[in-house]
């Protein structure tokens, strides 16, 4: 229990630490890096505390998100290296008083509710697959089936909106030199 | 102990996985070979290219490696001889190749290097491509077997290997994890001919032995996960069950290096569009005959 208990609180001290990293950096890279690796430490509290299907998946999923996301910054950024010495930090003091007060208001929550007796015995890790498994295919079918669609039509819309239009910029070109 | 033999299986493998490609490459069949490159990278000067991003140069070969032997403790050479049997193991496998392409992009982003960079970013562009076709057939897999976990993935295979059961996903699988180990005709990160190396163009001396290395590994764990998956793992007639791993492990491996041999290296762009054009709807047919199986022949 206390070897669990010391594990959770390693990795969640990771993740604090290396999303302090996100935003100490220059570097669009090691920022979105910062971040998975942050995530990571996440997965790994998810680990310790024995939901392990969570946590393999976390820290699969997490790999791919963070190193597209980091070319995206990498094309998008003015500086994507940091060697320019760009400061890209914006609304500072608003940004100060909104995370302080959001760590008041995580902290209260963590320490003012009332979490209920802590579980002593947990089922392994096959059983609780399984049990998730029903649950995704049952009760909450809906639910995450209607977040898959919503997801999947988001990606097709997203899509076709990316996608120039030929016909139309031909037609132009036709005009124009006409 | 069962993690110091499996560590030993695994370098072992790798070994003769270099002594094989040296073998096929020149000709000469030189068991020490290896050996002398190693000490040669270990002699030679280390450069550090100019500003580079120092954390993610270092860490990226290392990192590479740990992935490989980490993909590797989850994978049974035999029913006792597995360091971690995780109940979410088929699941774990992915996981920890997920973290090559984190590897690769610190590889490539770490020298400041254009060619390397290119390389690094390719990477991703081939992770687009191959990703779903590892996790696809390997959902198939455990649909079989009707668990995660990989000794019972082996253990459904036992009348019958998943290679014969469900041939169309073994293929796709093979071709993923090649294009997963970046080895030709996939090795569009390193591509020598265009890139100069690519990821590999700015790492020297113990650095590049260390990149070598963990590719090795890469190569092995990858091998051994299509052993498991669809060759039956350690079933066999007469030979211990870790000798069929190994065996079978090596066969796999050295077939793929022989494919990469005699294939010309692919476009980034058709990899994408076979991959998604061809091998998702392929892999997609090859759930929905799997999952037809079980539920018609008892």
């Amino acid at each position: 229990m206390y070897a669990q208990a010391f594990f959770v609180a390693v990795f969640g001290l990771a993740a604090i630490g290396f999303g302090v990293v996100v935003f100490r950096t220059s570097s669009m890279v090691r920022s979105a890096l910062a971040l998975l690796f942050s995530q990571t430490a996440v997965g790994c509290m998810f680990l310790a505390m024995q939901t392990e299907f969570l946590g393999v998946l976390q820290i699969m999923m997490m790999a791919t998100e963070m190193s597209i996301m980091a070319i995206f910054m990498v094309m998008f950024m003015m500086d994507p290296g940091g060697l320019g010495g760009m400061d890209m930090s914006h609304q500072k003091r608003f940004s100060i008083g909104a995370g302080v007060s959001a760590a008041v208001v995580a902290i209260a929550v963590a320490l003012l509710s009332d979490w209920g007796p802590a579980a002593e015995q947990v089922a392994d890790a096959e059983a609780q697959t399984r049990e998730l498994g029903m649950e995704l295919l049952g009760r909450s079918m809906m639910i995450f089936e209607t977040a898959g669609i919503t997801i999947l039509t988001a990606m097709i819309a997203a899509t076709a909106v990316a996608i120039p239009v030929k016909n139309l910029a031909s037609k132009d070109d036709k005009e124009a030199s006409e | 102990m069962t993690i110091a033999i499996v560590l030993l299986a695994l370098f072992g493998s790798a070994w003769l996985l270099a002594v094989i490609e040296g073998w096929i490459t020149t000709g000469r069949l030189s068991p020490a070979a290896p050996l002398y490159s190693g000490l040669a990278h270990l002699g030679r000067e280390s450069i550090l290219p100019r500003s580079p991003d120092r954390v993610f140069f270092e860490a990226a070969p290392v990192l590479l490696l740990v992935v490989a032997v980490l993909g590797m403790a989850v994978l049974p050479l035999a029913p006792d001889l597995v360091i971690a049997d995780l109940g979410t193991g088929g699941l774990f496998i992915n996981a920890a190749l997920a973290y090559v392409l984190v590897a690769v992009i610190m590889a490539g982003w770490g020298p400041d290097g254009a060619y390397a960079m290119i390389g690094g970013w390719r990477f991703l562009g081939q992770l687009i491509a191959y990703s779903m076709l590892i996790v696809m057939p390997i959902t198939a897999v455990a649909m079989r077997a009707e668990s995660l976990v990989n000794t019972a993935i082996v253990g459904s295979q036992e009348s019958l290997w998943n290679i014969v059961y469900q041939p169309l996903g073994f293929v796709l699988f093979f071709i993923a994890a090649m294009a997963l180990a970046f080895r030709a005709p996939f090795d569009l990160p390193t591509a020598e001919g265009e890139l100069g190396g690519g990821v590999d163009a700015e790492y020297t001396g113990v650095r590049l032995a260390v990149l070598r290395l963990a590719r090795l590994t890469l190569v092995v764990t990858l091998a051994s996960a299509t052993t498991v998956f669809y060759l039956g793992g350690w079933y066999g007639p007469l030979l211990p069950p870790w000798a069929w791993s190994l065996i079978k492990t090596l066969a796999v491996a050295v077939s793929m290096l022989l494919a990469g041999r005699y294939l010309p290296r692919i476009r980034e762009a058709d990899l994408m569009r076979w991959c998604w054009v061809l091998g998702i709807p392929l892999a997609l047919v090859n759930i929905i005959i799997v999952g037809l199986l079980i539920l018609v022949v008892p």
